[in-house]
């Protein structure tokens, strides 16, 4: 624990609200130098609203901002910037077809003509002054996410920000690469820099924050030093506000029969994938991003053809089952891009309904819209997708609600196989369990192959448990297995 | 081929490339900010214009040929006007700026036809024109194909060792990063519309001052649109579109100087000779990956944030 030091910025009584949404209410915060504060919350909670108003980007309905305490006023997030407030956001802002350097310098050159070999000079010095592994030279497009997180740290160092401001900085990691930035934290913070880090992930904030408040609902729960937190679980249990963490109930199901069966899956990034699949199962694929999911799963929902090898869906060889658009109704995918490829954004709940079903919904070439409607408010009401009414276009729905929404129209169709991609990927605990609920019952008529990058989901989930690196299966494993599940963060650096 | 029919054909070469590689030259600026102008048939069109009736009621080729560069800018700002100013779709915008600006040129034109005014005529360069073989080629052309020498090197220097290169490159690439960098990409939109449609105007006028020394109806019979592959072909670099308007230019002279030599080819299949030249280069540049080299952002408005 550090001693407590100065007070870089101070919030008080911070109001914020959107319409009738009090997205920030009565805040009070204070950044220290030279210590990481961790703004833990769940979606929604109000902490992207803060950190916005702590960057210039909103104005606050009331309160104050003191600076080094002098009370200030941001009107744009040039201001917030010029007194060395900066943001690393959680998408990234870079130019791909640019240099590092020339990123780098972007809107602070310093003079009209640039001297290249200059200016990756300077970028190269900064980096070696904070221990930041980076190519000045490299184009930014030919970078990793963590090199690209390098720069944009880079970016603020430059303009000798004393405050930066990361929003969820591990969720585009890969662990290692999350390892690196946490000792990266920690040495600007021993320079003398302020961090705030924002995260609804217990584990990193235990490690490498010094402080950390938890917000909900807008609101500050608790502020306190990290050495004063007894346990993960006190986290949660404030966060969430109540004790629906990490648990659910699953009745164990009889093996049905086999509903997916790869054989020796070859080519496009994949090698020799063999798996199988039963009905009643919950199968998690777990794995780095990148390793080959993407392409097991698109292989096995008929999006990709395979090169080499053979998958039997539902009993049929895969020519025969992606040939007849019928028998593709026993397959449901849920995939990870919600927005873009689950649902169309413009259209409204009930033709977003109809874009996998129409069984049942057709009389010869005609729709039988009434049928639609009812059916599929229906499927909004069980699965309480807000707002409740299927009029709403799917743009207007949140993350949580869209997918609930996806949940209900695949399950509508009664698949025997359910391909579930990052299900639960940005939703908050709340909706992430009742979207687990949804997936455990589904089960019951279903064999589920889970592709998921959260352990904690895959082992509350799955029956079993394939680790992939690589394209290649690299164990696959009862999820009862305590010693593999040990083993597991080896394997998926492909260490073991 | 012998060298007397080889190098006036190369010359010819050099002299029907100039007013695409300037067109090109306008396109790539233009486009590196993030806009994309399919106008340039009819901003040069309308610069052919403006640079012969300049110099025929002025006596002067010079202003002639930058009042060709301010109209091709004039037409860009009313590119900027629909696609910075109201957010209007960028190919609409510029499908109708090339019927606009043919349409006005022949209007505004008619009776300038068959006129003729003092238009440039080749200056041989000390020295370098006694060059054998490169200086008949290269420098015993008029000046402005001179000045198109240094217009390529000077838009590359632009891009990559300047401020204004750098955030104008950016703006093309991703606004939004520009504007987490404090940029405001707008203003260098604006900037990449009027330099290019500047840049596309000196391309028409070059048409009507050097190529021909009168004006006529269609002086820029498609050219406009080949520059707009080129851009393409040249991956968006000022030096690359150099080659790309020369090999337009050599297949140009060629099938003229072919029909002049009395060919039984109809007439008709060798003039299409440019444009199938035009779908195999852009072929070409697919195949290459040229797409990976379009600027992010191009075609796509910038909306104001809320």
């Amino acid at each position: 624990m550090k001693q407590p030091a100065d007070i870089v910025i101070a919030l008080e009584g911070i109001s914020k609200s959107f319409g009738k949404v009090h997205a920030n209410k009565d805040i009070c915060l204070t950044i220290r130098k030279g210590t990481v504060k961790a703004l833990l919350g769940e979606n929604g909670a109000g902490k992207s609203t803060l950190m916005s108003i702590l960057a210039g980007r909103l104005q606050p309905d009331s309160g104050s901002i003191t600076v080094d305490g002098t009370p200030t006023h941001f009107s744009s997030a040039k201001e917030a910037i010029d007194v060395g407030i900066g943001m690393v956001y959680q998408h990234f802002k870079l130019v791909e077809s640019m240099t590092v350097a020339e990123n780098v310098f972007l809107g602070q050159e310093g003079g009209r003509m640039l001297k290249p070999r200059a200016m990756e000079t300077r970028v190269r010095e900064l980096a070696n002054a904070y221990n930041l592994d980076i190519d000045p030279a490299a184009t930014v497009a030919d970078l990793s996410m963590g090199e690209k997180q390098r720069v944009e740290i880079l970016k603020l160092l430059l303009r000798k920000s004393r405050i930066l401001i990361f929003d969820e900085p591990t969720a585009v990691l890969t662990p290692q690469e999350g390892d690196e930035l946490f000792k990266a934290l920690s040495f600007m913070a021993d320079q003398g820099k302020s961090i705030v880090f924002i995260s609804h992930k217990l584990g990193e904030v235990m490690r490498v924050a010094d402080e950390v408040a938890i917000l909900r609902k807008g609101e500050i729960i608790e502020e306190k030093s990290i050495s004063e937190v007894t346990s993960k679980d006190d986290l949660a249990r404030m966060m969430v506000g109540k004790e629906t963490f990490l648990s659910v109930v699953k009745n164990k199901v009889e093996g049905g029969e086999l509903v997916l069966d790869v054989k020796g899956l070859d080519g496009n990034g994949l090698k020799g994938i063999s798996l199988n699949l039963r009905r009643g199962e919950i199968l998690g694929i777990v794995g780095v991003a990148g390793n080959g999911q993407k392409p097991l799963v698109e292989t096995i929902c008929g999006l990709q053809a395979p090169e080499k090898g053979e998958i039997t869906i539902l009993g049929k060889s895969w020519k025969s089952f992606f040939s007849r658009r019928k028998n593709q109704d026993t397959l449901s995918y849920i995939p990870e891009d919600r927005i873009g490829l689950a649902t169309c954004p413009s259209m409204n709940l009930s033709d977003n309904f109809l874009l996998t079903t129409r069984k049942g919904f057709k009389r010869g070439p005609w729709l039988r819209r009434k049928r639609v409607e009812s059916e599929s408010q229906n499927v909004v009401d069980r699965f309480s997708v807000l707002p409740g009414h299927i009029s709403a276009q799917a743009r207007h729905l949140s993350g949580g609600n869209l997918q609930k929404l996806v949940l209900g129209r695949e399950f509508f169709r009664n698949p025997g196989l359910i391909v579930a991609e990052q299900p639960t990927q940005g939703l908050d605990i709340a909706t992430a369990k009742a979207i687990w609920d949804h997936l455990v019952t589904a089960r019951e008529s279903a064999g589920i192959l889970l592709v998921t990058g959260d352990l904690n989901e895959a082992f509350s989930l799955s029956d079993r448990v394939a680790v992939m690196f690589e394209g290649e299966i690299v164990d696959l494993f009862e999820v009862t297995d305590m010693e593999k599940r040990g083993r597991i963060g080896l394997m998926m650096a492909g260490a073991a | 081929m012998t060298p007397d029919i080889l190098i006036p054909l190369l010359a010819a070469t050099v002299q029907s490339g100039t007013p695409i590689l300037f067109a090109t030259l306008g396109a790539i600026f233009c486009e590196k900010s993030g806009v994309l102008n399919l106008g340039v048939e009819g901003i040069m069109a309308v610069g052919a214009l403006a640079g012969f009736a300049v110099s025929y009621y002025t006596g002067s080729v010079w202003f002639g040929f930058l009042a060709g560069g301010l109209a091709g800018m004039l037409m860009g700002g009313v590119h900027g006007v629909v696609c910075l100013g109201f957010l209007g779709n960028q190919v609409v915008s510029g499908l109708a700026l090339t019927i606009l600006g043919v349409g006005l040129a022949n209007y505004l034109g008619t009776p300038l036809i068959g006129l003729s005014a003092s238009g440039f005529v080749p200056v041989d360069l000390p020295l370098l024109a006694r060059i054998p073989f490169l200086g008949p080629i290269f420098f015993q052309q008029d000046p402005l194909v001179y000045v198109s020498y240094g217009v390529p090197v000077g838009m590359w220097y632009f891009f990559k060792y300047t401020r204004a290169g750098l955030r104008l490159r950016a703006a093309g690439e991703n606004p939004d990063a520009a504007l987490a960098a404090g940029i405001h990409s707008v203003n260098y939109r604006w900037l990449g519309v009027l330099c290019g449609g500047f840049f596309m105007g000196l391309g028409g006028a070059y048409l009507s001052l050097a190529y021909t020394h009168m004006w006529a109806n269609h002086l820029t019979s498609g050219r406009g649109w080949i520059a707009v592959a080129l851009v393409i072909f040249a991956f968006w670099n000022p030096l690359r579109a150099v080659a790309g308007a020369y090999l337009f230019g050599g297949v140009m002279a060629f099938q003229f100087r072919l029909q002049a030599s009395g060919t039984h080819i109809p007439s008709s299949f060798l003039l299409m000779l440019p444009y199938v030249l035009t779908l195999s280069v852009l072929v070409f540049s697919s195949w290459k990956g040229g797409s990976s080299a379009t600027p992010q952002a191009l075609g796509v408005n910038i909306e104001p944030a809320d």
